[in-house]
C-alpha cells in the first residue's frame, strides 16, 4: 500500500517538462506563506526565529532569475512573507542552481539536506542563521505535510503525536488562510 | 546506494616526496613568477623550517623577496593587510605559505588583497565573490592534519567587527601543495598525534557523510590506511622520513576528500568546543570521533564496516563478521586513542582536557546545532541528542 502511494507521489515518473517553473512558482508562494503562518503559531519555530538578528531577511530562489520568495523577521519571533522578487541585499539566500533542482526538492523527491549534499543548492550568508532557517523549514514541513510526504523532505521524521500534528497543523492552515485574506 | 549526482574538483598540483622543495623555483617559473614572498609564523621560522625553503632557492636565478613571519595562531584582517602591504612594497609576484592552518588561511587572504587590489579584506568575504585567478600561490604544510593546502576556504578574524570572515572560492585554491618530509620531521609527538587524528576524522567523515562520492571515497580510504599504518610508527621513530611522508600525504588526501564531501557532527561539536573553550581543532576531533560514530552507527553501520579494511588491515577485516565490522571500526579507533593518550596524553574525554566545565555542555549543544557541518551528518541531530553525545564524551 505504502509502495503504491510512493509510486503515485513519484513525480519523476511524470512528464512535467514545461510545467516545472509554474509548479515551483506556486510552491515557493505556498512555502513562504506557510512559513509565515507557522512562525505565528508554533513555539519551536518562534524559538529559532527569535535568535535571528533583528530585521533579518532571506530568500529562496532558483537561478538565474527565479521563481523566488523573500521573507523578513518581524515582531521578535515571527517571519513575514514579503513576496517574490530577486534581491541581492538579503542576509541569507538559498539558491537552487536550476529550476529543475528546485522542482526536485519542492516536489519532495529530494530532501533539503540531500539536495545540499548533491550540490544542487548554494547557500549565501551567515551559516548559523542558515541552520536556524533550515530547522524552521523542516519543522514546518513535518507539521503541515502528511507523514508519507514529509519523511521524504527531511532527514528524519520526528516523533509527533498524531493529535499534536493535527491540532498544530490545523492552526497553521487556519492562520495561512487568514493571512491570505488579510493580504 | 550509489549517489545519483556528485561533483569533484581538485586542481591543486601535488608535489610530494624527497627534495620536493627544490621543485618550487621551476614551478614558479612555469607560472611566470620570479619574486616570491614567504608567509610563515615565528615558531616555524625559529625551528629552521623556512631555511629548508630558502635553501631551495640557493644556486638558482630566483630570490625570496620578503619573509613575513608574524602570523599568529588565530589570524586577523590586520595581519593580512600588513602582509599585503609588505608584498606590494617589495614588488613580489607570488606567495609561498610555509606553516599550518593559520598561515595557509592568512596567505589565501593576502593573495585576495594583492591580486584584487584594495586594502579592505572584508570587501571580499563571502562565497564565490572572486571572479578571476589570483597570483601564483604555493603551500608548504608543516603539519600533517589540516588539509588546508587543498581546500577552497579561508577563515580570518575581523577585529573591527568582532566576527569571523569566511572566504570561499575556487580561486583560493593554491597552484601547488609541496609535501616534503623535512617539513614535518621536527613535529613533537602530541602535535603529530593530534594533527593525524584531525586528518583521520576528515577522511572518516568524508567517507560516511551524506555527500560522499566514489572519488572522494578513494582518497578517504587511502588516507585512513596511511594514517593507521604510520602514525604509531612515527611516534616510535620520529625521524622516520618515509613514515612522515606517508602521514603528510594522508593529510593532503583526507583534505581532498573532505573538501569535496564535507564533514559532519564530529566537526560541528569540534568547532563549538574550539570556539568556546579555545582547544586545538585536532584535539577536539580526536575527542569526539568515537562518540559520534556510536551515534551514527545504527544508520551507517554498513558504511563504517567498509573502513575496517584500511583501518585495521586484512586479517582483522577477514575475521570480523560483516555485521560487526562497523562496531569494530569504533573499537579500533578507541584503542588507537588509548595508545595516543598513553604516549602523548592526548585527551579522550572532555574531562581529560581540564578546560571544560559541565555547565558549558548546554551552550556547546546549542552552538553545535548552528554549525554548518551538521547538515551533512548522516543522522539528524536535535538539542537533546547533541547534549547526550556531549555527556557521553564527558
Amino acid at each position: 500500500m505504502e509502495l503504491e502511494m510512493r509510486k503515485m507521489l513519484d513525480l519523476s515518473r511524470l512528464r512535467v517538462d514545461g510545467l516545472k517553473k509554474p509548479y515551483v512558482t506556486l510552491m515557493m508562494d505556498i512555502i513562504g506563506r506557510s512559513l509565515e503562518a507557522a512562525s505565528q503559531v508554533d513555539k519551536a519555530i518562534q524559538q529559532d526565529v527569535r535568535r535571528l538578528p533583528d530585521g533579518f531577511t532571506f530568500d529562496m530562489r532558483a537561478l538565474p532569475d527565479g521563481p523566488s520568495f523573500n521573507m523578513k523577521k518581524v515582531d521578535d519571533c515571527q517571519l513575514k512573507y514579503v513576496g517574490p522578487g530577486i534581491r541581492d541585499d538579503n542576509d541569507v539566500s538559498l539558491k537552487f542552481k536550476h529550476v529543475s533542482h528546485a522542482f526536485l526538492v519542492l516536489s519532495f523527491q529530494e530532501g533539503t539536506a540531500r539536495a545540499y549534499a548533491n550540490d544542487r543548492i548554494l547557500v549565501d550568508g551567515e551559516v548559523s542563521d542558515v541552520m536556524k532557517l533550515i530547522r524552521c523549514l523542516n519543522r514546518m514541513e513535518t507539521i503541515i505535510l502528511p507523514k508519507l510526504i514529509a519523511q521524504r523532505a527531511v532527514k528524519r521524521y520526528p516523533k509527533i503525536p498524531l493529535f499534536s500534528k493535527v491540532s498544530l497543523g490545523g492552526r497553521i492552515y487556519a492562520q495561512f488562510v487568514k493571512n491570505v485574506f488579510r493580504g | 546506494m550509489s549517489k545519483p549526482y556528485y561533483e569533484f574538483f581538485c586542481p591543486v598540483k601535488i608535489i610530494a616526496g624527497s627534495a620536493a622543495l627544490e621543485h618550487i623555483p621551476y614551478e614558479l617559473k612555469m607560472l611566470s613568477a620570479s619574486r616570491p614572498m614567504i608567509i610563515t609564523d615565528k615558531g616555524v621560522r625559529a625551528v629552521g623550517l623556512t631555511d629548508h625553503v630558502l635553501g631551495a632557492f640557493v644556486e638558482t636565478d630566483m630570490d625570496i623577496e620578503a619573509i613575513f613571519d608574524d602570523v599568529p595562531p588565530d589570524s586577523s584582517t590586520e595581519v593580512v593587510e600588513r602582509a599585503a602591504k609588505i608584498y606590494r612594497e617589495k614588488g613580489c609576484d607570488s606567495i609561498i605559505a610555509v606553516g599550518g592552518g593559520s598561515v595557509i588561511d592568512t596567505s589565501k587572504a593576502v593573495n585576495i588583497l594583492v591580486s584584487e587590489g584594495g586594502d579592505k579584506l572584508a570587501d571580499y568575504a563571502g562565497i564565490g565573490l572572486l571572479t578571476r585567478p589570483l597570483k601564483p600561490f604555493f603551500v608548504v604544510p608543516t603539519t600533517a592534519g589540516t588539509g588546508s593546502e587543498v581546500t577552497l576556504v579561508a577563515v580570518i578574524k575581523d577585529i573591527e567587527k568582532g566576527m569571523k570572515l569566511y572566504f570561499s572560492s575556487y580561486f583560493l585554491l593554491p597552484n601547488a601543495a609541496v609535501i616534503d618530509p623535512r617539513m614535518t620531521l621536527t613535529l613533537p609527538p602530541h602535535i603529530t598525534a593530534m594533527t593525524a587524528m584531525d586528518a583521520m576524522t576528515h577522511a572518516i567523515e568524508a567517507f560516511t557523510g551524506l555527500a560522499k562520492n566514489p572519488i572522494s571515497d578513494a582518497y578517504a580510504t587511502s588516507a585512513i590506511k596511511k594514517i593507521s599504518e604510520n602514525l604509531l610508527k612515527v611516534l616510535d621513530q620520529p625521524s622516520d622520513v618515509d613514515a612522515r611522508l606517508e602521514l603528510a600525504q594522508a593529510s593532503t588526501m583526507a583534505g581532498i576528500a573532505f573538501s569535496n564531501s564535507m564533514v559532519g557532527l564530529v566537526h560541528s561539536l569540534g568547532h563549538s568546543l574550539g570556539t568556546l573553550c579555545h582547544l586545538p581543532h585536532g584535539l577536539c576531533m580526536n575527542l569526539f570521533l568515537p562518540y559520534v560514530l556510536d551515534y551514527n552507527l545504527q544508520e551507517r553501520g554498513e558504511v563504517f564496516g567498509e573502513l575496517l579494511l584500511p583501518l585495521a588491515g586484512a586479517e582483522v577485516y577477514a575475521r570480523t563478521p560483516a555485521t560487526d565490522r562497523g562496531r569494530k571500526v569504533i573499537s579500533v579507533l578507541r584503542e588507537l586513542r588509548d595508545v595516543l593518550y598513553e604516549r602523548c596524553k592526548l585527551p579522550r574525554t572532555l574531562s581529560e582536557t581540564g578546560k571544560v566545565t559541565q555547565d558549558q555542555l548546554q551552550k556547546l549543544a546549542e552552538m553545535t546545532l548552528d554549525d554548518g557541518s551538521i547538515i551533512l551528518n548522516p543522522v539528524e541531530v536535535d538539542f537533546d541528542e547533541a547534549l547526550s553525545v556531549l555527556k557521553k564524551a564527558w
